[in-house]
């Protein structure tokens, strides 16, 4: 298992596939570790890209600071491991806290990526996100990670995925309880809390950027996912059916084959975010559509939006 | 050697030679910072913050005394070298870096406080299979989740204002507690078959 070094601490990574071939970088959500991409490394692999996946500091197996957690520290790991892939082209997605690390990397070290797609992400906490957050800290405090867990998966998955698995959530739960400590998910849940909105800051992304985010999504809605699309010039936001917060658990064959894609697009030239507004196949391989002309993509109803 | 307590018994009870590593090495943590809050504990409160300090002292003496009464305990005779380096571990070592002497033994038990609150993780160790009806085990579990509560007040004192500008001393005094509390669990479980993640 290896490790990177920042300052005292180490951080654990993974990297799969070709050594020469384009590569992708997943960046974890809060209460996740990396063993949790390993179904976009069999497919991603299969496509011929190489993969890196890591705990963030705070998480996994990676060191966990026992009092300060600084976005800064997360973006600076990030950045070690972008090191360790040469010069190739990389592209970067991260999922929820994940995707704000990433798109702070992406302000910060744009430079080095080929393309950025944030997936279930923010870049500024409204006023529901942060109560949200709020009570989530809270929950974590008064019940453990086994509560914040409760919540958490109702929230951030559909009726479908957790009707099969009801009579053994406890093992669901588990291994995500083991590897994660509580007070190291309170200090990242802390480091996100007071963190500075990154939205004056989003015109300075010009990579091709692809927007991910989950129709019925409860924590990050479609108005926290269209700040992104408003402000990075060359996005696009694509919406995926059905979905709630982590979709990336529940949907990995769509999700892996839609990064698949946008990477290939980019890397052909094919790509043109044009911040358009597209509609995720059901199924991985399935055509993308256009979001109807006219039609408002914030509202929950076929609300015919504002005339541009 | 595992990371988990085992083989349980066919009652899904964890070994007593196991249960009784543990449980000691959690009465000496928690019974010292028992005596450590009751010796800073004023007999009568003058500010608020003091009324967390009074639940501290009842919540780790909760734990002693739950621990004396749910574990299976059977002879140990590590246990008297093993003691003994476990209590020098948890005397007062003012943080570095902070003249202000009080606040520097302050700091210092929030430190110890924070490092068994936050580090230790009793309830890990117990396999999927262990029995949610067991006194040890469900001892564990509750401690665990105590300790999640208690560590709060840890955290608010040593993230708050009044150390601010100690912040790297409090850092360093904090992660050197963590790391010398973890190595003596981790020692301690590896003398009963039980090995750790080090992180």
């Amino acid at each position: 298992m290896p490790f990177l070094s920042h300052g005292s601490y180490r951080i654990r990574y993974e990297l799969d596939g070709p050594a020469n071939a384009p590569a992708y970088v997943l960046v974890n959500g809060l209460t996740q570790y990396a063993e949790l991409w390993s179904a976009y490394r069999d497919a991603l692999v299969a496509r011929q890209f190489r993969l890196a996946t890591f705990d963030l500091l705070g998480q996994g197996e990676s060191d966990k600071p026992a009092l300060f957690i600084s976005q800064d520290d997360q973006v600076a790991a990030l950045h070690l491991l972008v090191d360790e892939l040469g010069d190739g082209p990389i592209f970067l997605a991260g999922i929820s806290f994940g995707g704000l690390i990433a798109l702070r990397y992406a302000i910060e070290h744009g430079e080095r990526l080929a393309g950025l797609a944030p997936m279930s992400c923010f870049a500024e906490l409204p006023p529901q996100l942060f109560l949200l957050g709020n009570a989530l800290r809270t929950a974590l405090i008064l019940g453990g990670t086994s509560y914040l867990q409760d919540l958490l998966l109702p929230m951030n998955v559909s009726d479908q995925w957790l009707g099969p698995v009801l009579d053994k959530l406890d093992s669901v739960k588990r291994q995500g309880w083991l590897v994660n400590d509580a007070f190291a998910l309170q200090n990242l849940m802390e480091s996100f809390l007071d963190f500075r909105p990154l939205t004056s800051q989003l015109s300075s992304i010009t990579l091709p950027t692809m927007i991910l985010n989950g129709e019925f999504d409860f924590l990050t809605p479609r108005a926290v996912h269209e700040t992104l699309r408003a402000e990075i010039p060359n996005s696009a936001l694509v919406i995926i059916q059905r979905a709630y917060h982590a979709f990336t658990l529940e949907k990995p064959a769509l999700t892996a084959d839609l990064l698949a894609r946008f990477a290939e697009d980019v890397l052909a030239g094919r790509w043109q975010g044009n911040k358009a507004v597209w509609i995720a196949p059901e199924e991985a391989g399935g055509e993308l559509i256009a979001f109807p002309a006219g039609y408002d993509h914030l509202r929950a109803i076929p609300v015919q939006g504002p005339a541009t | 050697m595992s990371g988990f307590f085992g083989p349980l018994d066919p009652q899904g009870r964890v070994p007593p030679h196991q249960q009784t590593r543990v449980a000691a090495f959690l009465t000496s943590a928690h019974g010292a910072l028992a005596r450590q809050f009751a010796f800073a504990l004023p007999a009568k409160l003058v500010s608020a913050w003091q009324t967390e300090l009074n639940a501290q002292v009842y919540h780790e003496a909760e734990i002693v005394s739950l621990l004396l009464r749910a574990t299976s305990w059977v002879p140990d005779l590590a246990l008297g070298y093993l003691s003994m380096s476990w209590e020098t571990a948890w005397f007062p070592q003012p943080a570095e870096g902070i003249p202000d002497q009080p606040l520097a033994r302050a700091v210092s038990l929030a430190t110890l406080a924070h490092a068994v609150h936050a580090g230790i993780r009793p309830a890990a160790l117990l396999p999927r299979e262990a029995n949610a009806d067991d006194p040890f085990v469900m001892a564990l579990r509750r401690i665990e989740l105590e300790s999640g509560r208690l560590l709060q007040a840890q955290i608010l004192f040593l993230k708050g204002p009044e150390l601010l500008a100690h912040r790297d001393a409090v850092s360093a005094a904090l992660e050197h507690r963590h790391v010398e509390t973890r190595k003596l669990w981790t020692s301690a479980l590896e003398g009963v078959g039980i090995v750790v993640h080090k992180s």
